[in-house]
């Protein structure tokens, strides 16, 4: 018994009287149960909480729609940029850009990294920067 | 040139010669053990992933000396200079053979913590997550490992080969491993074959004690489905148990650590293939170094003792113990719960997974046609995993 009371660690090859076993053995048994037991509290914590976050959303739909609105907006954006149309002879307003960009028989990806490097060698980003129009110039012949 | 004089050498440096040496005849008897697990492997399914390697390396580690030498040294793991001054690895990659590299792996503890992480990766924390209180039984059914503990310590056993014995009953082969080849590396053979072969015989040796400790109305008990878990809840949980369980017991640090990483990589949704890659190829070559290094172990001079006579009776009780310490709970949550959560799931808190977890449906559907238990008893058998591993965790910090 005293060897369990002066150190933690024991050495593993001599032999336990069978009390300082017993000892250890419901030290072990509690340590399992207490840790078990904080996994069970913490885990019911999580799902009453994320439980509660989709009880708020139904209690409140109008919070829920608007998340959603948000989220279908970033979508729209998303899916808007990479377009591979070839842009017509007539001149249209592009996607995505601060006010209003026309382009002239350029694709939206050009324009994009056209715009992407006239930012990277100004310095200002992106966003900040207003473009009217981009056109592509015809080749000599 | 003396024909008769060459063929003697040549009979004289034979295997077959070799038998008829001292000992011999316990060599002979570990190959027919070795035929034996390979029977059980390939015609009767019994874990033949595991028990095929295993008892393949035990065949080739048991041929005579002049045989096995060239793929497996007893004593460079076990020897007096090992016991005494550490393992000299430098000497074992000039000087090993084949079987003395791989059990590197075991040696190291970094076999069982690479099983550890495709076992993660294939787990399912789910049903626990949507039944908090299946964590209790698994905790309880750790109760066999500990009344192990006791028997083996009043039978004589050093606290090492006793807590390494004990961890039998956790039904859980890599935590097994690991915990021995720090605490008593001599007897891991016999352990490793002990807690894989008791796992293969859950369905055999579960239901009488289910049907014994339980009466038909508990058996038929059904239970409700349980909340869904939503996928944030699936990622939060490895991060969390990693941190708050590997900060209160560092020495099941690498186990545990290994196990949530492999699930992390499961339920982040991002880290597709290194989760399949984790679940399959990586399982599959550490399971087959794994097999077949722990097989070569099995050295006769060292298999065939009394201890491991010992450590084969204690394993059974092991089983036992924690089958009937999970269903007693069981029975326990069943009247706390008025009858909403069956007892026969308590079994299923020995963490070998998912075998466990079918034997209780198989017994529940026996007595309650369409009365399928499978995922709730999946609950507490992957909580008996976390709750093995933190026996073992303790265990080594007190004997470490």
């Amino acid at each position: 018994m005293n060897d369990l009371i002066l150190s933690s660690v024991l050495d593993k090859n001599a032999a336990l009287n069978p009390l300082d076993a017993l000892l250890l053995a419901v030290i072990g048994i509690v340590v399992v149960f207490v840790v078990l037991i904080v996994l069970m509290l913490i885990i019911w914590l999580m799902g009453k909480i994320f439980d509660g976050s989709e009880k708020l959303k139904e209690k409140h739909p109008e919070l829920n729609n608007k998340l959603q609105n948000a989220k279908a907006k970033i979508m729209f954006w998303k899916k808007s940029q990479p377009a591979k149309q070839v842009a017509p002879e007539t001149q249209e307003t592009a996607n995505g850009t601060c006010g209003e960009l026309k382009l002239i028989n350029v694709e939206e990806r050009d324009a994009a990294m056209i715009m992407a490097i006239v930012a990277d060698n100004m310095g200002a980003p992106l966003n900040e920067l207003r473009f009217i129009s981009i056109k592509k110039v015809e080749d000599e012949k | 040139m003396n024909i008769g004089e060459i063929l003697t050498n040549l009979w004289h440096s034979s295997g077959y010669y070799l038998f008829g040496e001292a000992q011999g005849w316990k060599s002979i008897i570990m190959i027919i053990v070795a035929f034996f697990f390979l029977f059980l492997g390939i015609k009767k399914k019994f874990e033949p992933l595991l028990l095929v390697g295993i008892a393949f390396g035990m065949l080739l580690t048991n041929l005579p000396a002049g045989v096995s030498d060239a793929l497996f040294h007893p004593d460079y793991w076990t020897g007096e200079a090992a016991v005494a001054n550490g393992v000299d690895y430098v000497y074992v990659l000039q000087h090993g053979g084949l079987l003395d590299i791989l059990y590197i792996g075991v040696k190291t503890g970094v076999y069982p913590c690479l099983i550890f992480m495709g076992v993660g990766a294939m787990t399912d924390f789910g049903p626990m997550l949507s039944r908090p209180s299946s964590l209790i039984l698994g905790a309880a059914a750790q109760m066999g490992i500990y009344l192990v503990f006791i028997l083996a310590a009043c039978m004589g056993m050093p606290g090492g080969q006793a807590a390494s014995v004990s961890i039998i009953a956790g039904a859980d082969g890599p935590t097994a491993i690991f915990l021995t080849k720090t605490l008593a590396p001599e007897i891991l053979a016999p352990i490793a074959v002990a807690a894989y072969s008791y796992m293969a015989l859950i369905p055999l040796l579960q239901p009488p004690f289910m049907k014994l400790l339980t009466t038909k109305k508990e058996r038929m008990a059904v239970m409700q489905a349980t909340r869904k878990v939503s996928k944030k809840e699936k990622i939060i949980f490895p991060i969390l148990v990693t941190t708050i369980v590997c900060l209160l017991l560092p020495s099941v640090a690498p186990l545990l650590g290994s196990l949530m990483f492999g699930n992390l990589l499961k339920e982040c949704g991002v880290t597709e293939r290194l989760s399949d890659t984790a679940q399959n190829a990586l399982m599959n070559i550490v399971t087959l170094f794994l097999g077949i290094s722990v097989g070569a172990t099995a050295v006769a001079a060292n298999f065939l003792t009394l201890d491991t006579l010992k450590i084969v009776v204690l394993g059974l009780a092991g089983f036992i113990l924690a089958t009937v310490s999970g269903l007693l709970i069981g029975k326990l949550l069943y009247v706390v719960s008025k009858g909403k959560i069956n007892p026969l799931i308590g079994s299923a808190g020995v963490s070998a997974v998912p075998m466990a977890a079918r034997v209780s449906n198989t017994v529940g559907l026996k007595y309650n046609q369409g009365n399928y238990l499978l995922m709730h008893a999946m609950g507490p058998n992957v909580a008996g995993v976390i709750g093995s591993a933190v026996a073992a965790g303790f265990l080594l910090a007190v004997f470490g």
